[in-house]
């Protein structure tokens, strides 16, 4: 079988491609929309965490952290200082800015109710009687959509109160970010539903105790929350089998760069890179020569890396990350150094600037790559890269100067010799050394 | 600087603000459960639940400081300096020292070879957009980035790019008190925490992000806070400096002795920075029970009433009509002539006068001037008269009542001057700048003592003023003042008075002696 995986079956996306497949009526009727939620309410709390738990749903955001488990982190019974109880939050982080990544849009645009599904089931099992999506401030068709997508649930009883006779409430409200890389990052992305600065938070304490508006509050990403229902309809022990020991299920790829097919695609996770650049069609335009396997943050991987299987723990020992499933694929006539630049640009830019290493470091990089791409680069400069990096990554409030540190370290180790011979001859514009290069200029860095 | 023992020297001590200084004394009961402890540096340290590292560390002094710039014990914590990391045992990343809990059993290396190369790579990052404009820059030598930059910072740095620079703030007044430096701003965010939650007037902001993240003013209404001289006491650099100190004075060279501030009734503890004797700023010291960190703006910039070049500093004798410059014995003499055949006589003291001068005028002046004296308290700021017309007219310090001593006045039983007046033929009015001055009648002869200054004195051009007996303002002597808790502050001279005014036990004396 071409997943090589008897197990498999699409989780999300069976029906994206038909027309008409975002409505209301198409979920319920070719679905089984909504009859998940069903089978929850006449459940118990612990048994919908549970169930998830034993289904290793990990985190389909970037950070991977087991779902269940997130969800059980969550008080029973949280009161204030006064033993008033205190309502609990529910939050959707579709705030899809990775670069490369585009699985969430997907889910918007052609399946709402199965994310809307998976909230109010999340919310049934944490408790919480409210839940917010925040989006992206520039998705302004997704935001329309998913509107329309919660009036429609509004109107046949699967949100407000008493949902379906149950006694259960939920509402669900979308809050507009302003496009801020960083509000991606759970705390930073309560900070600004809070209508502060979009800077993520110290921890302790976690969202679970002090979250949303000073409440008990989860985080979860869209496409986990897709899953959701899967999960409670068919029970847990398939979607467990889908993958490999501790990653459950399926992951959207999102496949990009220099292949034939780019999208996204629902695949198990005992593919290999390789397999998947294969499904996408294969590499256009030349022969492989990197890969970024989640996202801009994921440290890249040489095409001979590329053997190695995409699930958490597998592409963690390669020494990079699952991240959010945007799989950038670049052939031979990419220049790293000006790629990596692009990146570092884009991080340079989107720092929150809270943190000394993050807001000077990210700065100092993109600086030092845009120097070596116009010729004053120096072989010192290499090592230096390499010092910046150490005295960044792991030592800030969030993993954002992980995520600087990702490209820009992995392209030096497995790239130096593109980087010096740039420096040799002195830049992208240099003449100090012949050599046919395909690459052609196209003012893609100013 | 000299090594009197009143001397605070603005230490790395006195920057420890932590909450409460009293090292944790253990419950004696034997029931009572043995107080956790901490190993840092590899001595124990007991500690009360809830103290973070950086609060132990700083009560039993472990090294002289952990470093810090986001840091500061009077706002909420931060953690984005990363200047305060250490190396907690069995945690995988280094930890920030003032946000992590101490917990029992927990062992802490505050200076490990891995902590040293974290701060080493923090100060590596700060200094890389650093203009480092020392020579022109008024913190240097105050500054918390040159003095852990000497402790922790790379020898040398490999930053060729171009530094950051904002054009638009380089030199860009917030207000009339303050000027930003946006390039010297190393991002700590003290600032805007202080006016998000101290001063609660949120008139800070950053705006833009990353390495282009600017401090501006939030709205039309510009800084507009009463506390806006604090935003230099803790900025660690050179960015917000306040116009009044600006370019006056290298920071080495200044003298600092510890003294109270009389601006109001709430007596700041302040330091006083001189050279030569002369004042160049306040700054508040730490006083938990009274200021806190902070002091208001009018407090600090009212030094220069003392500094005002009209001050009345040598005695002034009216000598056909005009006063003019004489020695005190002339003019004690010659006030005692004037006086003698005057039914009444009434001495008026402002309640800016320390309680020891109130008592020695109470008991003395009398006997001195050989006339039956009646003795009284004016205040009259804000239209105030006694303490129980005092309030706060803010959630921090300010005060409505505009003198510091009102209560010690109370409390040596010296009632206040009617609201008609005074009805004496001879007012004697001994104030110190801050009290203000009553009404007199045309027919009155007034003889004015304390700190006056000239402007005072023109606008009391249609009084009959015998003469001017110049005395000490509160920093030029040591005394004591009740506050308006009740609390009793003594202090001593912060500098000395280079001119002719005498203390008022002086002045009693000569008073005594001279017929």
């Amino acid at each position: 079988m071409m997943y090589n995986n008897e197990h498999f079956e699409p989780v999300i996306t069976p029906n994206v491609t038909k027309p008409g497949c975002e409505t209301l009526d198409f979920y319920l009727q070719n679905e089984n929309g909504y009859k998940a939620l069903e089978k929850t309410l006449k459940m118990k709390p612990a048994e919908v965490v549970d169930e998830v738990k034993k289904s290793n749903l990990r985190g389909r955001g970037g950070a991977g952290f087991p779902t269940g488990m997130k969800w059980s982190f969550m008080p029973a019974n949280p009161v204030d200082e006064k033993g008033n109880p205190k309502p609990k939050y529910l939050v959707c982080n579709a705030d899809e800015g990775e670069p490369g990544t585009f699985k969430d849009r997907l889910i918007f645009t052609k399946t709402p109710h199965r994310m809307i599904e998976g909230m109010i089931i999340g919310g049934f099992a944490i408790g919480s009687n409210k839940g917010f999506v925040y989006i992206r401030g520039e998705w302004h068709k997704e935001i329309r959509l998913m509107q329309k997508a919660i009036d429609d649930a509004y109107a046949k009883g699967f949100l407000g109160k008493n949902i379906l006779g149950s006694g259960f409430d939920f509402d669900l409200v979308i809050y507009k970010g302003a496009g801020a890389y960083i509000c991606g990052e759970e705390t930073a992305l309560l900070n600004s539903l809070e209508g502060k600065r979009g800077e993520p938070r110290l921890k302790p304490p976690f969202p679970a105790q002090v979250g949303a508006y000073g409440m008990p509050s989860c985080v979860n990403n869209v496409e986990t929350f897709a899953a959701v229902p899967y999960i409670i309809s068919k029970g847990w022990e398939k979607y467990a089998k889908m993958g490999p020991e501790r990653s459950g299920g399926t992951r959207l790829i999102c496949v990009s760069g220099h292949v034939n097919k780019p999208g996204v695609y629902e695949l198990p996770m005992n593919l290999s890179i390789n397999d998947i650049i294969d499904l996408a069609g294969g590499v256009k335009g030349g022969k492989l020569k990197a890969v970024i396997p989640g996202g801009a943050s994921a440290p890249m991987l040489r095409a001979d890396e590329c053997h190695c299987l995409t699930d958490y723990d597998s592409l963690a020992k390669a020494g990079t990350m699952a991240g959010s499933g945007g799989l950038i694929v670049m052939n031979d006539s990419v220049n790293i150094v000006e790629a990596t630049y692009t990146l570092l640009k884009f991080y340079e830019h989107e720092s929150c600037g809270q943190c000394s290493q993050c807001r000077e470091g990210s700065h100092w990089l993109a600086r030092m790559f845009k120097r070596i791409l116009d010729g004053g680069g120096t072989q010192d400069d290499l090592d230096y890269i390499a010092k910046i990096c150490s005295n960044m990554a792991g030592q800030t409030i969030c993993a954002f100067a992980d995520a600087v540190t990702g490209p820009a370290l992995s392209s030096v180790r497995k790239f130096r010799g593109e980087f010096e011979e740039l420096i040799m001859r002195g830049g992208l514009k240099g003449v100090g050394r012949v050599e046919s290069f395909s690459h052609k200029l196209e003012g893609a860095h100013v | 600087m000299s090594n009197t023992t009143h001397e605070v020297k603005k230490s790395k001590v006195d920057l420890n603000y932590s909450s409460a200084l009293k090292p944790v004394q253990s419950d004696p009961s034997p029931e009572a459960k043995p107080l956790p402890k901490v190993t840092i540096d590899g001595k124990q340290y007991e500690f009360k639940p809830g103290d973070t590292i950086m609060q132990v560390a700083e009560r039993y002094k472990v090294h002289e400081e952990i470093p810090r710039y986001c840091y500061h014990p009077g706002m909420p914590i931060a953690g984005t300096c990363r200047m305060c990391t250490v190396e907690v045992e069995k945690a995988p990343k280094l930890m920030t020292s003032c946000s992590t809990p101490a917990a029992d059993g927990m062992v802490v290396h505050t200076r490990s070879e891995k902590v040293m190369k974290s701060r080493t790579g923090v100060m590596e990052f700060l200094l890389t957009n650093h203009p480092l404009d020392c020579p022109v820059c008024d913190k240097a030598g105050e500054c918390e980035l040159q003095d852990y930059n000497f402790e922790y910072g790379p020898a040398k740095s490999e930053f060729k790019e171009e530094k950051r620079v904002f054009e638009d703030a380089t030199t860009k007044k917030l207000s009339e008190k303050i000027t930003l430096n946006m390039n010297r701003c190393v991002h700590c965010e003290r600032c805007v925490r202080f006016t998000d939650d101290v001063t609660k007037t949120n008139d800070l902001v950053m705006v833009n992000r990353g390495w282009h993240k600017e401090l501006d003013v939030a709205d039309e209404r510009g800084l507009v806070n009463d506390y806006q001289g604090c935003l230099t006491d803790f900025c660690p650099v050179g960015a917000l400096t306040m116009n009044d100190f600006r370019f006056k004075k290298r920071s080495w060279f200044l003298t600092k002795k510890p003294s109270v501030c009389d601006r109001c009734s709430k007596g700041c503890n302040i330091e006083v920075h001189s050279d030569a004797e002369v004042i160049y700023r306040y700054v508040p010291i730490y006083n938990e029970k009274v200021n806190g960190h902070w002091m208001c703006d009018e407090g600090r910039l009212s030094y220069n009433d003392f500094v005002n070049p009209t001050r009345v500093i040598s005695p002034l004798m009216n000598y056909q009509n005009k006063l003019q410059s004489t020695s005190f014995e002339t003019l004690i003499r010659d006030l005692k002539a004037k006086i003698k055949d005057s039914a009444k006589v009434d001495l008026v003291i402002g309640t800016d006068a320390t309680r020891e001068e109130a008592s020695v005028l109470k008991d003395k002046i009398s006997q001195v001037l050989g006339k039956n004296t009646s003795v009284y308290s004016f205040n009259g700021t804000n239209g105030v008269a006694d303490s129980s017309q005092d309030k706060k007219l803010d959630h921090l310090l300010k005060m409505k009542d505009l003198t510091p001593n009102t209560k010690g006045l109370e409390e040596l039983k010296i009632s206040p001057l009617p609201s008609t007046g005074s009805e004496a033929d001879v007012v004697i009015v001994f104030r110190n700048g801050r009290a203000s001055i009553p009404q007199f009648k045309s027919s009155q002869k007034v003889i004015l003592w304390g700190v006056w200054n000239l402007e005072e004195i023109k606008k009391l051009s249609t009084v009959n003023i015998l003469g001017v007996l110049p005395g000490l303002a509160t920093v030029e002597k040591a005394g004591s003042f009740i506050n308006t808790d009740g609390i009793v502050q003594k202090f001593l001279p912060a500098i000395n008075h280079k001119g002719g005014a005498l203390s008022v036990q002086q002045v009693v004396n000569i008073m005594n002696t001279v017929n």
